[in-house]
């Protein structure tokens, strides 16, 4: 029972910091309709970003200034890029950020090189905040977790309870009426990007000291966000962050108890110790798979529900 | 009228004849650099290129080989693609490149491998030479050896009997953790481990073996190190490299976990960046072929650390990346040219002085064999690693070199050579 509520505890900590990292490309999803392929890009800008401020004046004003920073790129890659592809329609939209994605990435790497940056969790929460299991956590790890919790909290509140939530969900589906009733609709796509970049590059701040600032680090991490919003259902918050809650426990379960997939094989008379093809199947533990578990989660779900646990329509 | 003719005829057949002669002298030897020279681990290959220039300019700087032709590396992008490394072998047979210089992911190393047996074969008088740097499965001097492959690093069999044999002399080691990455390598890994420790650890108790997806998929690290926490491990022989071990050791100092690491490339300098503060914090070993505050190390090599640090501000790491081309230098020398077979034959059995005592080209398999020594990471040395111009504030100190008797290991190689 320990040992589950402590997988249970890892689990948290390690799904919230999947929805942090899902959180801005659900938001862009849900209030504007464009799958920002770029999203892994704008978390490695930031990441690579609050390195080098923290390297001058340290963590705090990094926090602040990375977000802002990725967030007024995302505004302008809107203005300047995504706006006059956007009446091709969303292929169009798709194609453009799939190739930013690129761009953004090869431009990090002319600036900061191509080798690892050394980007710490600041030295005023590296201490043990306490341990469990001999396993001691971090101030930082708390720090992460009570952002997360924030994150969703105020996007929460921003989308449902306010009246610029509303009118942005409005232009999405009736942009002309929204139009005509005084809003400048191309206006408030173009902010809800550059916020919802902000969000990337906050949780490449927060993340990147702690998942590494290193050149490939978008490309790893691009595939996992994806499947977070996928399963919980295109476009939905709480879709994200329960996806990221369960791929982070499913997770961690499968490696603390590590089951194998052998009793499953021995219905058919398989041996144990079977030579061959086979021999790899036998050996198979949930541990050894656990990271790519979501994916096949991803599969699943598109067969049996392709609008996801919480969405409201199609993938 | 007519001899004259004749006269003016030969002078001039003669003249194109020492015009050519010459231009052959001064024609430079090429050889082509097979690695990832742009995408993400970009970092790796270019940085192969520098040393490998070095390496020549040196050959080069004292006369080059066969009495004035220089040595001269051409790079040559696979961007880390299968499709591309074939591109690129492709464009080194138009060139007529007779040697080509690769080690960075032994799938690569592979194909060119499989590709060679069937040009080489295809193509008598145009064949080429793999020079291996660094691709460490050990198939490639075993069951997939060939007459066209040399390898001048240790392979990974070598380097975890280096390891266990350190981890043996090593007292505070009891209870031992394998983790390893779940494809080719990690494997053969977590194999090789398995063998030696029963062979060469008796009294360490091997408490858990695990495998993970690799190449950054794990995020986390968390679960991983509470398992080891629970096992009581007090040390972790792990092969990972990269992402999976930047997050692995950064996890396990955050956590407070407090085991030691014996790692393959946990010294390479794009891992120390990888681990930031943690690198400072965590007791790190590794296995190289030599590093810089090894005591005892040749005059010529301190000589070649300190023009390479001036040219390239960067510490020399890869050492065998000297004696490759240094022993391709003499074995052209040696065979009056530079035509491969010859040069090949020469290479078997070839001896050269390396860092921690001689090293020997293993005619076999082509596999050099080779002292080694494991250090730890530590700030409390004399020269920290540089790279680029920036200080690492952290070097290597030697925990124990292990003997070329104790890397050696048997080979199944049975080798088809040519003619």
């Amino acid at each position: 029972m320990e040992v589950f509520a402590f997988s249970l505890f890892n689990g948290i900590l390690y799904g919230m910091l999947l929805f942090m990292l899902a959180s801005g490309l659900t938001l862009i999803f849900s209030m504007m309709g464009v799958l920002n392929f770029a999203h892994a890009s704008f978390f490695m800008l930031g990441a690579y970003l609050a390195y080098q401020i923290s390297a001058y004046v340290g963590f705090w004003p990094g926090l602040v200034v990375a977000p802002l920073i990725v967030g007024v790129i995302g505004a302008a890659v809107e203005r300047w890029g995504l706006r006059p592809v956007h009446k091709f329609g969303h292929v169009a939209e798709l194609l453009f950020t799939f190739g930013l994605a690129f761009v953004i990435e090869e431009v990090v790497q002319l600036i900061w090189g191509k080798v690892p940056m050394p980007y710490d969790i600041p030295a005023s929460m590296n201490f043990a905040a306490f341990s469990w299991q001999g396993l001691d956590y971090s101030a930082y790890r708390l720090f992460m977790l009570v952002i997360s919790v924030a994150i969703f909290a105020a996007l929460f509140l921003f989308i449902a309870k306010t009246r610029i939530g509303l009118i942005i969900q409005a232009a999405l589906t009736q942009p002309n009426i929204v139009s005509a009733l005084g809003h400048d609709v191309p206006r408030i796509f173009m902010w809800t990007f550059g916020f919802g970049c902000a969000l990337a590059g906050l949780a490449g701040v927060i993340g990147g000291n702690v998942l590494g600032t290193e050149p490939a680090m978008a490309i790893t991490l691009g595939p996992i966000v994806f499947v977070v919003i996928v399963i919980g259902g295109l476009g939905s918050l709480w879709g994200a962050l329960v996806a990221a809650l369960f791929i982070g426990i499913v997770d961690n379960l499968a490696i603390s108890y590590d089951l194998s997939f052998y009793p499953l094989f021995a219905v058919f008379g398989v041996e144990r110790d079977v030579t061959g093809i086979m021999q790899d199947l036998v050996r198979l533990t949930t541990a050894s798979i656990a990271p790519v578990l979501p994916y096949f989660l991803l599969v699943l779900i598109l067969i049996v529900r392709p609008r996801g646990l919480f969405g409201t329509r199609d993938v | 009228m007519g001899k004259l003719k004749l006269a003016v005829g030969v002078a001039g057949a003669l003249a194109v004849g020492v015009a050519s002669l010459s231009a052959l002298a001064a024609e430079n030897i090429r050889i082509g650099l097979i690695e990832p020279l742009s995408g993400p681990i970009a970092a790796i290959g270019s940085e192969a290129l520098d040393n490998f220039n070095h390496a020549a300019d040196r050959v080069n700087a004292r006369g080059g080989v066969l009495g004035g032709r220089k040595l001269e590396i051409i790079g040559l992008d696979n961007a880390m693609k299968a499709e591309k490394t074939t591109e690129q072998l492709k464009k080194a047979v138009d060139m007529g490149l007779s040697y080509v210089i690769q080690g960075v992911g032994s799938n690569h190393a592979l194909n060119i491998i499989k590709f060679l047996d069937k040009h080489n074969k295809r193509n008598p008088g145009k064949e080429i030479v793999f020079l291996n740097h660094s691709a460490v499965t050990t198939a490639f001097t075993n069951e997939l050896c060939s007459f066209w492959h040399f390898r001048f690093d240790a392979n990974v069999d070598m380097k975890v009997a280096a390891l266990v044999t350190q981890i043996s002399r090593d007292p505070g080691v009891e209870k031992l953790y394998l983790l390893n990455q779940n494809y080719a390598y990690g494997k053969s890994f977590q194999a090789a481990a398995n063998k030696l420790l029963k062979e060469r650890a008796t009294d360490v108790e091997l408490v858990g073996d695990e495998l993970i997806v690799p190449f950054g998929k794990v995020l986390d690290f968390t679960p991983y190190i509470a398992k080891i926490k629970a096992s009581g491990a007090d040390t972790v022989l792990t092969g990972n490299w990269g992402p999976d071990l930047h997050r692995f050791v950064k996890g396990a100092v955050d956590s407070g976990l407090g085991a030691t690491f014996y790692t393959v490339y946990g010294g390479i300098p794009s891992s120390i960046g990888g681990y930031g503060d943690a690198g400072k914090k965590v007791n790190l070993k590794q296995v190289t072929e030599m590093h810089e505050n090894q005591d005892g190390l040749p005059e010529d090599l301190r000589d070649y650390m300190k023009s390479y640090i001036e040219a390239y501000e960067s510490t020399w790491y890869p050492d065998r990346y000297r004696w490759l081309i240094e022993q391709l230098a003499a074995a052209i020398d040696a065979a009056g040219t530079a035509d491969p077979i010859p040069v090949a034959g020469k290479l078997e059995g070839m001896t050269f002085p390396g860092p921690l005592g001689e090293v020997k080209m293993r005619a076999d398999d082509h596999q050099m064999q080779m002292p080694l020594v494991v250090s730890t990471l530590t700030s409390d040395v004399p020269k920290h690693l540089i790279y680029k111009g920036k200080d690492f504030g952290i070097g290597f100190k030697t925990d124990g070199v292990v003997e070329r008797a104790d890397t050696t290991l048997p080979t199944s190689c049975q080798m088809d050579r040519p003619g």
